[in-house]
């Protein structure tokens, strides 16, 4: 019993690192290097257009769900490796995202009560601070961060991606709260 | 359970407490030491990023020409004006092609007769497009050459048609090349016919605006824009784009590289400008020759003994 929960408990951190890994990929495939050109008036939506940071959706999801499945070090780790490969200042949003991550976990056993619309306000928060603090730190240290729309849009879609990532990593990899008299073995049986 | 779990963090509390700190201390650490020494961590990764991305290269490519196929595949519905568009086109260069072949002869017999001196060719080393950076506040690629074949940082790296960017970050096989249009990059040019100079600022966008323009009104649209060479970074004359007024009235380069394509690279090997930098030496007598009044000559052109 204890061995198969740890050996679920590393393959769902290994799903973890494969999320990852698949993001980072989509995100360095040579396809979309042109950005809009003023020249020919872009809309409003292509100049600000940013995906949102499905990676940071799917932390502070599963953070929520089952802590252990994403401890400090992975968090940490993905998002330094992110930071390295996505040409993003090392460092600084990988541990804004241990920062964040983190302080959802401490409230993950109070959030585990609530309903959904309550834990999305706590993710929303969260992640708005974060990139709050992400652009000031920036500002603070001189580094040239570009225009803030697209921080600012990067922000509300990551928030609005939230539920969606919730309830395919419910339904696709079966992390989901514990329910009260649930024992951590059970899923493992159905 | 819910007592065990926690008891558990009774006693593992602190020593997570502690891992968390100890974790973002060295994040912490590793910006503060970008900030300070962003050369060294920027070798650093230009290093991971050589270990990292060609190992996904045998499923980039796949993907890569999967998504193009079907971007070709929606061109093709406009087929037919795109012929005609061709056809007229190439009417036009045809006329072009002639004159520019005139043009190309009468200038080599002027050069032939003034003996003059031209630039030695540029040579380059052509790279596949591996990667981008994947993020809208960074224009970069990565490239598949590098150190491995003589990339040296701040070579210029072309299309067929135009000008890139510039390599920014060497691995053992892998090179970064940031774009004109990352706002980092500063281009020193001149804008042709009217010999103005100027500085392309990259600004996120795929037409990067033209600043410190010493007389707005001699630069129009239409203009040809090329690297000046000021600074030193890039050699002279390379191919930027043409001027174009955006709806605010600032000007605007058209960039002449494909960016919507960025395939293959020309990374252009360029050593550098050999500097003047003594005043000149005095032209002293040969020792057999009876010391005499030797006129003073300034030696303005060293290391080309044969002249003429």
């Amino acid at each position: 019993m204890a061995e198969r929960n740890t050996t679920r408990l590393f393959v769902k951190r290994l799903i973890y690192v494969a999320l990852w890994l698949g993001l980072v990929f989509l995100h360095l495939l040579p396809i979309d290097v042109a950005r809009p050109s003023p020249l020919s008036a872009p809309s409003l939506l292509e100049r600000i257009w940013t995906g949102p940071d499905l990676h940071l959706a799917i932390t502070l999801a599963w953070v929520l769900r089952r802590p252990e499945y994403v401890p400090p070090l992975l968090v940490a780790g993905t998002f330094l490796m992110s930071d390295l490969l996505l040409q993003r200042p090392p460092g600084l949003w990988a541990a804004l995202a241990l920062i964040g991550s983190e302080a959802l976990r401490s409230r993950a056993p109070g959030l585990r009560d609530l309903t959904f619309p309550m834990e999305w306000l706590n993710v929303a928060t969260t992640t708005l601070a974060m990139f709050l603090g992400y652009r000031i730190i920036l500002g603070v240290m001189m580094i040239e961060a570009g225009p803030l729309s697209p921080t600012i849009v990067q922000a509300l879609a990551t928030i609005a991606v939230y539920p969606l990532v919730v309830g395919l990593s419910q339904l696709l990899f079966g992390v989901r709260k514990l329910a009260p008299g649930d024992i951590d073995g059970m899923e493992a049986r159905t | 359970m819910a007592r065990d779990r926690a008891q558990n963090d009774d006693y593992k509390g602190p020593l997570k407490r502690l891992l968390i700190g100890v974790l973002l201390l060295c994040l912490v650490g590793i910006f503060l030491l970008w900030r300070i020494d962003s050369p060294r961590v920027e070798r650093f990764r230009a290093q991971v990023i050589d270990r990292v991305v060609p190992s996904f290269d045998w499923a980039m490519a796949p993907v890569t020409g999967a998504v193009n196929i079907l971007r070709d595949f929606q061109s093709y519905q406009r087929l037919y004006e795109q012929n005609q568009e061709l056809r007229r086109e190439l009417k036009k260069m045809k006329s072009w092609k002639e004159a520019a072949v005139q043009l190309r002869d009468e200038n080599a017999r002027l050069l032939d007769l003034n003996n003059v001196r031209v630039d030695p060719r540029l040579t380059f080393v052509t790279g596949v497009v591996m990667a981008d950076s994947g993020s809208p506040f960074r224009q970069s690629v990565l490239i598949n050459v590098g150190a491995r074949d003589g990339i040296v940082d701040g070579w210029a790296a072309m299309d067929g048609l135009g000008l890139v960017g510039r390599i920014s970050g060497v691995g053992q096989n892998t090179a970064r090349v940031v774009l004109l249009t990352d706002t980092s990059s500063r281009i020193p040019v001149t804008i042709q016919p009217s010999g103005q100079r100027g500085l392309m600022v990259g600004d996120n966008t795929l037409a990067p605006p033209i600043s410190f323009i010493e007389a707005p009104d001699q630069a129009r649209p239409g203009d040809r824009v090329l690297t000046s060479g000021d600074g030193g970074v890039f050699p002279a004359g390379l191919v930027i784009g043409r001027l174009a007024e955006d709806p605010g009235g600032r000007m605007r380069v058209r960039l002449a590289a494909d960016y919507e394509r960025l395939e293959f690279l020309r990374v252009l090997r360029s050593y550098g400008y050999e500097t003047i930098d003594t005043p000149g030496d005095l032209i002293i007598p040969l020792e057999r020759a009876p010391s005499s009044t030797a006129p003073d000559e300034a030696q303005s052109a060293q290391g080309d003994p044969a002249d003429g």
